[in-house]
């Protein structure tokens, strides 16, 4: 396949030309020189702009990574306050919510103490209103019954009897 | 073909060529892209050395170009998918670029070759045509893997009178781009060639000049279309 005979074959004959005019060098050689001066002023000027540009927004960065880092901390710093606040307003509030408990629970035996011994006073006021009611309703029917009876059993002798007897009570 | 001519004597079309079973290769072009290919990784590895947050000398010329690179693909293919080919087209810009400006300013003549002559690898039709066929392959499989077989609607939009065109599209893509780049380059070589031949000092400078410009602009053109294909592959038509 390879034929490396063929190969050294036609590659003898490698050699360097010194002919000044036949290699173009002098005309290459200001070629050169105008390119890398040109490029020298224009990529070189785009470069450093590049460059510039390039530091610039990294110092921006690293300028707006501090102010973070600060804002963080500060806002870190708030937050711990914050908490430590809420905190306290939590403690208070459960202090606060206990007491009230506490004065509830206590005006509520007061409050029901008071509404049953209200209860009794009224059940006792109740009953002697109605045993009042009763006794004289009991002295009506009796002094009623009593007069009805009256007439049949009150005759002369009767009277001259509970005169002497009421008589005899005074003597 | 030898122009016979009493002052000297020009060569073109003669290369050194070198013997691999059946194949012969042009030796020349392999030894100048040799030496571009060793010349970019030699800066790229000087430069990526040791990395600084401070961007000096190399290192902020290779971000600059990074960056140079990177707006032309993402430019070309577009936010979603520059990020995948950004090397491929970086790779085709710097070797072409340095193989072009390489050509017109390292004096390849102070080496004599037993045949043919050391010159920019770009001025040689074998490997413009294969950097526009990977270019091709490039496309195809940028937009296959992007979009399955779907891709081949792109054949078909807006209309499908479209079609004959656009499958002769994808043969004159390759064509184009590898006729420009070769034409534009050998015909700068050949020009600073014939002028040197006649008038040895002076006269060639503005044709080497012009040439350093056109070379620029041929390697900024094949890469610009090299991610214009791709990015015409990979897009998204309104679905």
């Amino acid at each position: 396949m390879f034929s490396l005979h063929s190969l050294v074959l036609a590659n003898h004959g490698f050699s360097i030309n010194t002919n000044i005019l036949d290699t173009n060098i002098i005309n290459l050689a200001i070629v050169v020189g105008v390119l890398v001066w040109f490029l020298r002023g224009f990529l070189g000027g785009i470069l450093q702009r590049r460059r510039e540009a390039v530091l610039a927004d990294l110092r921006d960065a690293e300028q707006r990574l501090a102010e973070a880092t600060t804002a963080l901390a500060a806002a870190q710093k708030e937050l711990t306050q914050a908490q430590a606040t809420a905190q306290t307003i939590l403690s208070d509030g459960r202090t606060r919510a206990q007491s009230i408990r506490e004065q509830g629970e206590q005006r509520t035996i007061a409050e029901m103490a008071r509404v049953q011994q209200d209860a009794q006073a009224n059940l006792a006021a109740e009953a002697a209103r109605v045993s009042e009611a009763l006794r004289l309703e009991t002295a009506r029917a009796a002094v009623a019954k009593a007069l009805e009876a009256m007439p049949g059993r009150l005759d002369d002798a009767a009277q001259a009897r509970i005169i002497d007897r009421s008589l005899d009570a005074l003597g | 073909m030898i122009l016979h001519l009493p002052l000297a004597e020009l060569e073109v079309g003669q290369h050194l060529y070198w013997r691999i079973g059946n194949l012969n290769l042009h030796g020349q072009v392999f030894i100048s892209s040799w030496i571009v290919i060793g010349a970019l990784l030699a800066v790229v590895v000087l430069g990526t050395r040791r990395m600084e947050r401070d961007p000096k000398g190399l290192q902020n010329l290779l971000e600059f170009l990074w960056d140079y690179i990177r707006d032309l693909a993402r430019d070309q293919i577009g936010e979603k998918a520059y990020r995948d080919w950004l090397p491929f087209i970086g790779t085709l810009f710097l070797f072409i670029f340095v193989s072009n400006w390489g050509g017109a300013l390292i004096p390849w003549k102070l080496i004599h070759l037993p045949s043919g002559e050391l010159g920019a690898p770009t001025a040689d039709i074998n490997t413009t045509i294969a950097l526009a066929l990977l270019v091709s392959l490039a496309y195809f499989y940028a937009g296959l893997s992007r979009k399955g077989l779907r891709y081949f609607e792109y054949y078909v939009e807006p209309t499908p009178i479209m079609l004959p065109f656009k499958i002769v599209e994808d043969f004159t893509k390759p064509l184009s781009l590898s006729f420009r780049l070769f034409g534009n380059i050998l015909a700068d070589e050949l020009v600073v060639a014939v002028l040197a031949f006649l008038v040895p000092l002076v006269v060639p400078l503005p044709a080497m000049f012009l040439g350093l410009f056109t070379s620029a602009i041929q390697a900024l053109i094949f890469a610009t279309l090299a991610a214009y294909y791709i990015g015409e592959a990979v897009h998204e038509s309104h679905h």
